[in-house]
């Protein structure tokens, strides 16, 4: 079991990831391509380590994603643009600073064109609905520079119908609670400066509720801890200013005992694989919870402090205070 | 190229069919007189009951038979049976049908028909829950296929369904979640004190079965707030489980009180959720009530449930800071 955060291992740990490309695990996530280059990135911008992965690099990929006839970004070079992908690839370029290799307005009415009568956001052109991807649409509109674009109160009335009487919001309307879903849902309405939709005290206790007596957070009453919602469950508290809620420290051990201290990665649970997606959201957790060496994390875009404030995005949230080294 | 022959009789592909004709061996007083086609496909089709054969061809002939005539009942119920034995696809099922519905808006029939795949489809996801109990999306899919088709019928056995659901695992939070679904959010529109009642009485049980289960305290205070019942009216309810087993108390458990069921025997006493909600009623008391809302919120912090014990001190100080 770690005590200490293995920064060089898990700095490694990333840099081995798109080695191996004749590795079969690197063909079955060919879906989340994307994503998966956007959390290890963020994840190293975490450790203070951005560079380990080659600017030039990252961004011919994104860019061989893009899918001109859809004007977004696909998973991988050969796969229809989604709108998940295309916040992971925005990301990716505003943290790189290449905004300009996109044609901004193509996006913006990609991303326009996926909002339902209802007001949720469909993925794509066919698939499912998802508050998740409504999320994906505010962000990335945001971080674009064109968030007066969308129709805000279609965007809003659709997430107030996923409230729950537990205080939390799930995928869809009727769906229920989960931490994932409270997140995105917290986070879209934190940009469009909404948060007043929200039931404080009700969702606040909620999200406390999900400690376990072992330090982790499950994402729903009654289910196992997972990394992951470290992140869920944080970003959503620091957002609506209660973080001090949890027991930091035991969630803290809890986090760096999921570590694989000899080849770096976070995993789900302590003894499981590690995962590139388990890896940047435990840091992430780790980082608002003030872990001592660490980068700020802005909980709403999720992505570099620095980086959101520079462009005057940042929201009223509160991490708990950077600790220093001893 | 020869165009397909319009009588299944001259169809090489349905020689193996034997026809039987509507009126075999008897003189009808007054026989119907059909188009060459429609006596052709239903002799057909009898042909088909008589051998019990499910296969693509028989939806073919079902649907021929459909069009020229909607109202032919054992034409829809072979087609249902026949969907069912070959699992097809219910989407393409009612998106065929919906045509069919716009044409025959007043024929009772299709609406049926759509009502079985529907009722189907809702067994189909229960055998799937049935096999991960807390599949979100598996749930998720079963609260929008009922409340976008919102049929009585659709709706009519879910509160069954989800207490035999409960009665499995009653720490299942989607299913908790699912009945408030059902009986509030969308749901029948149940209404009226009753319902509200029920519930209330249903959460109780439920909590004496298993005291420490967050998903049925989060239901009782979900019903509660929703009915605007105040949480005081619980106390009488609430206050046993807030206290250690009492000795005597478990003699005199033969004398079951149907209102405010006590906690099971082997049940872990105190409760904190039950101390969280009698702090939450005495907060509400006034001065005297915050002071013992303290207590017991002091107790959560320092004993019952200290990972939470940031959150118990900021009730604390709230509460002292706007006595004040
Ligand atoms: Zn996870």
């Amino acid at each position: 079991m770690s005590s200490q955060l293995h920064v060089d291992k898990h700095v490694s740990y990333i840099k081995s990831l798109g080695e191996n490309k004749d590795d079969l695990t690197y063909h079955l996530t060919a879906h989340l391509r994307m994503n998966a280059i956007y959390w290890g990135l963020n994840a190293l911008c975490i450790m203070n380590h951005k560079d380990a992965l080659d600017r030039e690099e990252i961004i011919e990929f994104v860019m061989s994603c893009w899918d001109d006839e859809a004007g977004g970004f696909g998973a991988h070079p050969d796969h229809d643009a989604h709108v998940h992908s295309t916040l992971s690839a925005i990301q990716i370029l505003v943290i790189h600073d290449a905004l300009d290799r996109v044609d901004i307005p193509r996006v913006v009415k990609f991303i326009l064109s996926l909002q339902q009568p209802s007001g949720v956001f469909r993925g794509d052109s066919f698939g499912e609905v998802d508050t998740r991807f409504s999320y994906c649409a505010v962000s990335a509109l945001s971080l674009l520079g064109h968030l007066h674009e969308l129709n805000a109160d279609l965007t809003v009335q659709y997430i107030r119908c996923c409230k729950n009487y537990d205080g939390g919001f799930g995928q869809c309307i009727g769906a229920e609670s989960h931490a994932s879903q409270v997140f995105v849902c917290v986070a879209a309405l934190a940009i469009l400066d909404r948060l007043e939709e929200i039931d404080y005290e009700t969702l606040g206790w909620w999200l406390a509720e999900r400690q376990l007596p072992n330090g982790g957070l499950n994402g729903r009453p009654e289910k196992l801890e997972d990394v992951c919602y470290s992140f869920w469950v944080l970003s959503a508290l620091s957002i609506l200013n209660k973080l001090t809620w949890i027991d930091s420290d035991k969630l803290t051990s809890f986090v760096l005992s999921a570590q694989d201290p000899e080849n770096g990665g976070i995993a789900d649970r302590p003894g499981d694989m590690v995962d590139v997606f388990h890896t940047v959201f435990g840091l992430a957790g780790l980082s608002l919870l003030g872990y001592p060496g660490l980068d700020d994390l802005d909980p709403v875009y999720c992505m570099p402090a620095s980086v959101i404030e520079a462009r005057g995005l940042r929201k009223g949230w509160q991490a708990l205070p950077r600790r220093a080294v001893v | 190229m020869a165009s397909p022959p319009t009588l299944y009789a001259e169809d090489p592909a349905w020689q193996d069919v034997v026809p039987v004709p509507q009126y075999e061996g008897v003189t009808p007083l007054a026989p119907i007189f059909y188009t060459p086609e429609y006596k052709d496909a239903t002799d057909y089709f009898r042909g088909i009951l008589k051998s019990g054969e499910t296969s693509e061809r028989v939806l073919e002939l079902t649907e021929r038979i459909i069009k020229m005539n909607p109202a032919h009942y054992t034409a829809w119920c072979y087609r249902y049976k026949t969907l069912i034995a070959l699992g097809s696809n219910l989407e393409d099922e009612l998106r065929l049908t919906d045509v069919y519905c716009f044409k025959y808006l007043k024929t009772y029939q299709v609406w049926h028909h759509r009502r079985l795949l529907l009722q189907e489809e809702l067994d189909f996801i229960a055998r799937c829950l049935g096999a991960d109990t807390k599949n979100y999306h598996t749930w998720s899919y079963r609260q929008w296929l009922l409340a976008y088709f919102n049929h009585p019928q659709l709706w009519k056995g879910e509160v069954r369904w989800v207490e035999r659901m409960l009665s499995d695992d009653v720490r299942n939070n989607s299913a908790w979640h699912h009945r408030f679904f059902v009986v509030f959010a969308a749901g029948q529109g149940e209404q009226g004190p009753e319902v509200i009642r029920r519930e209330i009485a249903y959460a109780k049980q439920k909590i004496s079965l298993a005291p420490n289960n967050a998903s049925a305290w989060n239901y009782l205070r979900g019903v509660l707030d929703h009915a605007r019942v105040p949480y005081s009216t619980l106390t009488a309810f609430v206050e046993p489980y807030t206290l250690e087993h009492d000795k005597e108390g478990e003699a005199s458990e033969d004398v079951v009180d149907l209102e405010d069921p006590p906690p099971a025997k082997g049940a872990e006493l105190p409760c904190a959720l039950a101390i969280e909600f009698l702090a939450d009623v005495h907060e509400g008391e006034g001065q005297e009530g915050v002071r013992r809302a303290v207590e017991l919120w002091k107790s959560l912090a320092n004993e019952y449930d200290t990972i939470r014990k940031k959150y118990w001190e900021y009730r604390i100080r709230e509460a002292l800071a706007t006595q004040n």
